[in-house]
């Protein structure tokens, strides 16, 4: 039974000249999964807000839409849709996890007794019991996002609208939200249409994919068929799972019912095959320390625990150091104490010899996770300027050209940077960072709500300024980026580090917490690879001869 | 603070109290009754987290009582008795009276806030005023609680950007003050980005379509009643003895003495009673603790 479809639908906003959505047809039955991606600016957002019409944007709307067999857009909006938008942190609304989940019923009026038993039952099934006393205000990411999801859930919708929902939130809570949705669509036949692009693991369990580009709709298949279709995408092949990309690399001819979607399925293909691989040889390199920190202690109050407890750290010159580890095991907290906007205890730090007890400025650049904070004027041009006046830098402005040339920005620099999307804004930022001509960059979960392509963009970004010698040490979440990117890797654990590694020997040791591609090609015929680069550079597939 | 105590009554009659404790602190200018009043509300802290919250006050009621004591014998030169003379300047007993009057009436009405503060929260807020004006009590709570976030948010900017050497306390004066119109100015394109994205968030579940219900339901109880009436006959009489001047201390044309007469001493009873009505549900409670931990 057919449950949303859209005809035609055209949409322009006020004082566009180009239509951000042009005459997109489709369908979603009742019980479906479908996903919808694209890249930023394809118009994905728009479809999804002109669903909930409580949130339409204003403009210019062509064709109908169709909710259970009434048009929509009409004067009572249809009280079953519930939407969860991207910031985990802006839609909370009340003070304490029980109001907040309330907020709707109340909304609504139901009466106190049906609001009472479906809290209960609710806040039983997610787990979420031990939240409801807290403050909103003091929740992970993630627990957050569950919340907002929980008090849509509340008001019974049929169908459930997401945009980007995950894209906050780090890997691990990311996947629990996603296997949440996906139990709510098989055991509970909750109809949902979500905007993604952390699609590793939605295509295994999303029915329907459905592409938009420049607000054209491109296609509306199923997962296999729509990874066939997207191989030679140039920005949309790197949104495919690690598996099929393996897979479409090496296999020439390409049937979709064959494509390998999930890890399991990358494995079981790779078993199937021989392949001859390199000896990995690794460069080890012998540079000076150029960052040292020794026997750092840091903590917020006298009378909280810890969160640095001797931590010593030594930083290569022309490396880039990422730093991994779970929530709250104090990783924004080092990179704030070696920017020096919170002072240690205990312990020293020493840059290329010096030990900095005050901060002179310009020796340490730092990106904030939050890359909007770090604006202060109105357009980019104006605040790279106001940078260079302020390091009185010789031929500046022929080296601002230059970069933002080189980063792919000028036609972007008289904007304001809330107009960016998030890829160009972090790009942005660290456009910044580099003018002020740091000796080290510190950069805080640079990829939060980035693409896939956006993140290699930026990658491939920060690989170019570390040849040139730039030092960086990063925190991050995100596996995938670090195994990609970073020369070395630190985990940090209770407040200290316990290991530091080369990036590859790093994640070939660890069995849980490392790459996808890791754990394909883990207890194959093939050596373990940590990157698809790594693959495709040391990897000969052959088909298995049958005599072996 | 426990649910049977104080917060098992309705908010409604919660809120008339503080209403009339903060009039009582207003009209009962005499130093004996504000004192008895300070006293009484400390003890309500005291019982009600052992004075937790009005530990981060403090500092604040303080230096607000001291500045008032100190400067108002200095300002004001009223008054028939003179103590001594300060840098040529007469200083009178009755503006010294005055001071300490002014502070204690401030520290009273302030722990009555703070206390109002613990008893109604955000949602009893919203509970009595929805009834009124549904939209403007949630934006006021919504505004309420947009300032922590902006404080934390202004602290971010702060930090991100004395790295990039922007700050408001290095620096000559100008570049502070442009530094900090800079903060703000990122603070407030910032933050409206955020509030449009909650407002979709509060429309996409429904705020304002119809009118709203409420989990926490507060009926009406006998006990109410009864508090009710306590407070208007308590209340009703300390605004007599405000009429009759025997709760008002007259300072000019003659200054009275403090001492108390028996009319006022009747008054400053009813004063106390008044005062210890949280004191009372309360105490109650702690005893009850008290009293059912040596049983077992």
């Amino acid at each position: 039974m057919e449950i949303l479809s859209a005809k035609n639908i055209s949409f322009t906003y006020p004082l566009e000249e180009t239509p951000a959505l042009r005459n997109v047809d489709f369908h979603i039955h009742k019980g479906e999964f479908v996903v919808m991606c694209g890249a930023s600016g394809s118009g994905k957002s728009t479809l999804l807000h002109l669903i909930k019409q409580e949130i339409a944007p204003h403009g210019q709307l062509a064709g109908t839409m169709f909710y259970k067999g009434e048009p929509l857009h009409n004067e009572t909006p249809p009280q079953d849709i519930g939407i969860v938008f991207q910031d985990p942190e802006n839609q909370i609304v009340m003070e304490n996890v029980m109001e907040e989940l309330l907020f709707g019923m109340e909304n609504k009026g139901y009466r106190t007794a049906v609001m009472r038993k479906k809290v209960a039952e609710m806040t039983h099934y997610f787990g979420l019991s031990h939240l409801l006393n807290k403050r909103t205000s003091e929740l992970s990411g993630g627990e957050k996002q569950m919340v907002n999801l929980v008090s849509v859930l509340l008001l019974d919708p049929d169908l459930l609208l997401l945009d980007e929902p995950t894209a906050q939130l780090d890997p691990i809570a990311a996947k629990e939200f996603i296997q949440t949705l996906a139990q709510l669509n098989r055991e509970f036949g909750m109809t949902i249409l979500m905007v993604e692009h952390r699609l590793e693991e939605l295509f295994a369990v999303a029915d329907r994919v459905l592409v938009l580009d420049q607000g054209m709709k491109k296609m509306d298949e199923q997962p296999r068929e729509a990874v066939a279709m997207l191989q030679d995408h140039p920005v949309l092949q790197y949104f495919l799972p690690s598996s099929s990309r393996l897979f479409l690399h090496y296999e020439s001819e390409v049937i979709p019912e064959n494509i390998p979607i999930t890890v399991r399925e990358g494995r079981d293909w790779l078993r199937t095959k021989h392949v001859d691989s390199r000896e990995i040889s690794q460069i080890e390199e012998h540079s000076a320390p150029y960052l040292t920190l020794n026997e750092i202690d840091f903590q917020y109050k006298r009378n909280t625990s810890p969160i640095l407890h001797n931590l010593s750290l030594t930083v290569k010159k022309g490396e880039l150091l990422a730093i991994l580890g779970a929530n709250g095991t104090g990783k924004s907290t080092l990179l704030k104490v070696i920017a020096g906007i919170l002072r240690q205890q205990h312990g020293k730090i020493v840059i290329n010899g010096e030990k900095t007890k005050k901060l002179e400025s310009g020796a340490v650049s730092y990106l904030p996770q939050n890359p909007a904070l770090y604006f202060l004027e109105d357009t980019l041009i104006a605040e790279y300027k106001q940078i260079i006046k302020k390091h009185k830098q010789e031929n500046g402005e022929a080296q601002i050209h230059n970069l933002l040339s080189k980063f792919g920005l000028t036609a972007l620099k008289d904007r304001h940077p809330a107009d960016l999307s998030g890829g160009e804004l972090q790009k942005a930022a660290l456009l910044g960072t580099i003018l002020e001509n740091p000796a080290i960059l510190l950069i805080d979960e640079p990829t939060k709500g980035l693409d896939p392509f956006s993140k290699r963009m930026f990658g491939d970004l920060l690989g170019d300024l570390r040849n040139q010698g730039l030092t960086i040490v990063m925190v991050t979440h995100d596996v995938e980026f670090a195994a990609n990117y970073a020369t070395r890797c630190s985990m940090l654990f209770q407040g200290d580090v316990s290991i530091t590694e080369s990036t590859s020997d790093f994640f070939k040791a660890n069995t849980y917490y490392t790459t996808v591609m890791n754990r394909i090609s883990r207890k194959t015929s093939a050596t373990p690879v940590i990157t698809m680069e790594e693959a495709k550079d040391n990897w000969h597939v052959q088909k298995k001869s049958s005599s072996s | 603070m426990s649910l049977r105590g104080v917060r098992s009554f309705h908010p409604a009659v919660m809120l008339l109290y503080y209403v009339v404790i903060i009039i009582g602190f207003m009209l009962s200018q005499h130093p004996i009754f504000l004192m008895v009043g300070v006293g009484f509300l400390l003890c309500t802290q005291f019982l009600f987290d052992k004075g937790r919250q009005l530990k981060s006050w403090l500092g604040m009621i303080l230096t607000l009582a001291a500045f008032i004591l100190i400067l108002t014998p200095i300002f004001n030169r009223r008054g028939n008795h003179i103590l001594f003379y300060l840098f040529e300047n007469q200083v009178m007993l009755e503006a010294v009276i005055q001071g300490i009057m002014i502070a204690f009436t401030l520290v009273g009405i302030l722990l009555a806030f703070i206390s109002l503060n613990q008893i109604i929260t955000q949602d009893r807020f919203l509970y009595i005023f929805a009834r009124i004006s549904p939209q403007w009590a949630l934006l006021s709570m919504l505004a309420v609680r947009f300032v922590p976030l902006l404080k934390r948010r202004l602290m971010e900017i702060e930090e991100i950007q004395k790295v990039r050497g922007f700050s408001v306390t290095k620096g000559s004066l100008k570049e502070r003050v442009k530094n900090g119109m800079l903060f703000l100015q990122a603070l407030l394109t910032g933050s409206l980005e955020q509030s449009i994205q909650t407002a979709d968030s509060m429309s996409a579940r429904g705020y304002g379509q119809q009118k709203r219900s409420h989990y926490q339901a507060f009926p009406m109880k006998k006990q109410d009643a009864y508090a009710l009436l306590f407070i208007l006959i308590t209340g009703c009489l300390m605004i007599f003895g405000w009429w009759l001047e025997d709760s008002v201390l007259s300072l000019l044309p003659v200054l009275e003495t403090t001492k108390l007469e028996q009319r006022e001493c009747l008054f400053l009873a009813n004063w106390a009673l008044l005062l210890a009505f949280p004191v009372w549900a309360e105490g109650k409670e702690v005893a009850k603790w008290k009293y059912y931990l040596q049983k077992i």
